[in-house]
């Protein structure tokens, strides 16, 4: 473009370059005839009659408006844009600018813009042309179920999702290696498990558990096939539901480092405390269990068991930490 | 840079005038009326109490004012109204400072000991339990028990300053065993604590084990009906003792803090199976090994270990100073001409320190030093 303009400027009277469209009737900008230097008839590279000396004024028609000029405001746009179909500047009724901006001025405007038809639009795919294609899929749906109009009810039927992507490009193959993914989502809750399966079961999955949701999610990508994939998932869920009832032999070295979660029953924090009251002699005269009963019942042991149970499960701030101690200042009798 | 402090403070000593309502002597203190304001610690008692205890920084604060100031705050005299109250007969209570970087727990800590010395009771005063898991120049195999080691240099400065501390009841305290250091060399039972402090500091190599006796000793003769004193064990950066150590044996692998000796024996004495005392602790990232700069809670400091030995402690948390003490400590540093910019006197200069330190003790008398 600006190579043609610089032209425009350094040759005065020479040929124009026609079927450009560079300006629009601008009339400093005269046409020469055939009868113009050489270098004209190089540059042009047209054929012309080899010598005839013919003054015929090559007809050239005048562009017209643009058709956005033309274009009504409440026209079917999903005609004019059908298909995918490359940026036209003269079809879309729109002042899009794009690319790097003119020092101190704007970036360029859309009429023989390549940044804009090298990219990807998808005016075709506005929400009028959208509901035209559900419009024509509609025949081709069933409808859903109406007794399961909350997510609650899909839910409790249809505990099992399933999620699987489909693609479609234009290339030499229709295949799409990501299409075999499958990944399959299930609530715990849903499954009947009892404490010391769902312990296992929490075990067993790893990070695949996420404990806000409640949600198990296996992802098979194993398999060549979709159809593959989502058996082997199927048959991961079966196996991990049935070997999270079984209980081995060895399960039952199971020691305080691998507990879940803290529990104070036997724990050096309640030896620590019963030692204490003793010590103390709150408990008046008395020797062994019913001592160690009678301290257990008390309801600042209560409270301290609590404190100390939040503290090691929830981890430390400032409202269990200010817990413990009122539960510790209440034991000693502070 | 002390220089010029001091050619600063010669220019306005004159000028100087001190506000009553500041400073409160020490008699009629400690209660919650005094909250945010300063009490002055008579300077005998900075040296006997205080040959190692204070933060650094307030040791030189101390020497720029001519005299030691501390703020009467919330968390100090909480544990202090429960110490009024503690009974000989029950074990000993545990308590644990905990707070941000720079709240000013060791101080806190600082306050209740002096508090305690001035009630007569003996105080055993760590002032940082992180220097003995670390920089170890010597460190020679125990003699009492093959499995440990001793470290006589930490040893004998402690029991250098536990003797200046602790003068007046050296004489009275008697041991109850004999203690045999070597062939020649032994205690007997019924000689004074002072002979056995002094045996530790004239023999450096047994001075880890003599640690070990005066800890025993003292724990198990307090709370008994025939002693009449009370004591009270203060360990500042208490979580090194159940933390990892720096230092390496000779075949290069890292030392326990339980093959300690010393390390050991106070472990014993934080357990509260001991009567007629109290323990003051406080949590210490600041000098601490491999440890999280972040990390103040208790639980991630003291790890599973440490949390198990001490529970059921009291933890008491110190925070960053609130606007009363903010103005008092201000206060405090324009009384004693420290701010010395016209623009610290504005409001706007209060607002840009209060903004600048956040209200943390440290940050503050850091930056009042530049301004």
């Amino acid at each position: 473009m600006a190579a043609h303009t610089s032209r425009a400027f350094l040759s005065l009277g020479r040929i124009n370059v026609p079927g450009l469209g560079l300006h629009k009737s601008v009339s400093r900008v005269t046409y020469s005839t055939g009868l113009s230097t050489d270098s004209s008839k190089a540059t042009t590279g047209s054929p012309q009659k080899g010598g005839k000396k013919v003054l015929s004024k090559k007809y050239k028609r005048e562009p017209g408006d643009p058709r956005t000029e033309l274009m009504p405001v409440d026209q079917d746009w999903t005609a004019v844009y059908p298909v995918a179909t490359p940026f036209i500047p003269d079809a879309i009724p729109l002042p899009v600018r794009m690319g790097c901006p003119v020092k101190g001025g704007a970036p360029p405007e859309k009429k023989g813009n390549l940044e804009l038809i090298k990219i990807p639009n998808f005016l075709h795919l506005t929400p009028a042309a959208i509901k035209k294609h559900c419009e024509a899929l509609k025949p081709f749906c069933t409808e859903w179920p109406s007794a399961l109009d909350t997510d609650a009810k899909c839910d409790e039927h249809f505990p099992i999702k399933v999620e699987t992507k489909s693609y479609v490009s234009a290339g030499p193959s229709i295949r799409n290696p990501a299409a075999r993914i499958v990944h399959l989502s299930v609530k715990l809750s849903s499954l009947n498990l009892n404490d010391q399966a769902r312990k296992k079961m929490l075990k067993l999955v790893g990070d695949r558990y996420c404990k806000d949701t409640d949600i198990l999610t296996i992802t098979a990508d194993r398999c060549p096939l979709k159809q593959q994939n989502y058996d082997y998932a199927m048959y991961l869920l079966t196996v991990l539901y049935h070997e999270s009832w079984k209980i081995e032999a060895w399960e039952a070295e199971k020691t305080v480092a691998d507990m879940e979660e803290y529990s104070w029953e036997g724990s050096l924090s309640q030896e620590n405390i019963l030692d204490v009251l003793v010590r103390m002699k709150e408990a008046g005269e008395g020797e062994g269990e019913e001592v160690r009963e009678q301290l257990l019942g008390r309801r600042e042991v209560q409270e301290y068991k609590d404190s100390v149970t939040r503290l090691k499960n929830e981890g430390e701030n400032e409202s269990t930490m200010l817990q413990y101690k009122e539960a510790v200042k209440k034991v000693l009798k502070l | 840079v002390s220089s010029r402090r001091l050619w600063l403070r010669m220019i306005h000593v004159c000028s100087r005038s001190r506000l009553c309502s500041l400073s409160v002597s020490f008699q009629a203190c400690q209660s919650e009326k005094h909250f945010g304001q300063y009490y002055t610690l008579p300077s005998a008692h900075v040296r006997t109490v205080f040959p190692h205890g204070l933060p650094m920084r307030y040791k030189q604060q101390v020497k720029t004012f001519n005299e030691a100031c501390m703020m009467v705050r919330p968390p100090a005299l909480e544990v202090i109204s429960s110490l009024k109250k503690t009974d000989n007969s029950k074990p000993a209570v545990r308590y644990l400072f905990y707070g941000l970087k720079g709240s000013g727990k060791t101080m806190t800590l600082c306050h209740t000991i002096h508090f305690c010395y001035t009630q007569g009771w003996l105080v055993l005063h760590v002032p940082d339990a992180h220097l003995w898991v670390k920089n170890c120049k010597e460190l020679l195999p125990s003699s009492f028990n093959s499995s440990r080691y001793d470290q006589p240099l930490q040893a004998t400065e402690w029991l250098r300053n536990f003797r200046i501390t602790n003068e007046p009841f050296l004489s009275k305290i008697k041991t109850k065993q004999r203690y045999v250091w070597t062939k020649r060399e032994s205690t007997e039972e019924g000689s004074t604590l002072g002979e056995l402090v002094d045996q530790g500091i004239t023999r450096v190599k047994t001075s880890s084990d003599v640690v070990g006796a005066v800890m025993k000793e003292l724990r198990l003769q307090s709370g008994q009906p025939e002693s009449d004193f009370r004591l009270a064990v203060a360990v500042d950066g208490v979580n090194a003792l159940w933390g990892r150590s720096t230092i390496r044996k000779m075949n290069n692998t890292a030392v326990d803090p339980e093959e300690l000796t010393l390390v050991y024996n106070l472990r014993k004495l934080m357990k509260n199976d001991w009567t007629g005392g109290a323990i003051i602790t406080t949590l210490a990232q600041t000098g601490a090994v491999y440890t999280s700069k972040y990390s103040y809670l208790p639980k991630e400091l003291l790890g599973e270990k440490g949390f198990d030995s001490m529970d059921p402690f009291i933890p008491v948390s110190v925070p960053n100073y609130s606007e009363k003490e903010f103005e008092s400590c201000y206060l405090y540093y324009m009384d004693r001409h420290w701010l010395q910019y016209p623009h610290s006197r504005t409001e706007d200069g209060k607002k840009e320190l209060i903004f600048l330190s956040n209200r943390n003790p440290s940050m503050l008398e850091r930056i009042c030093g530049f301004h």
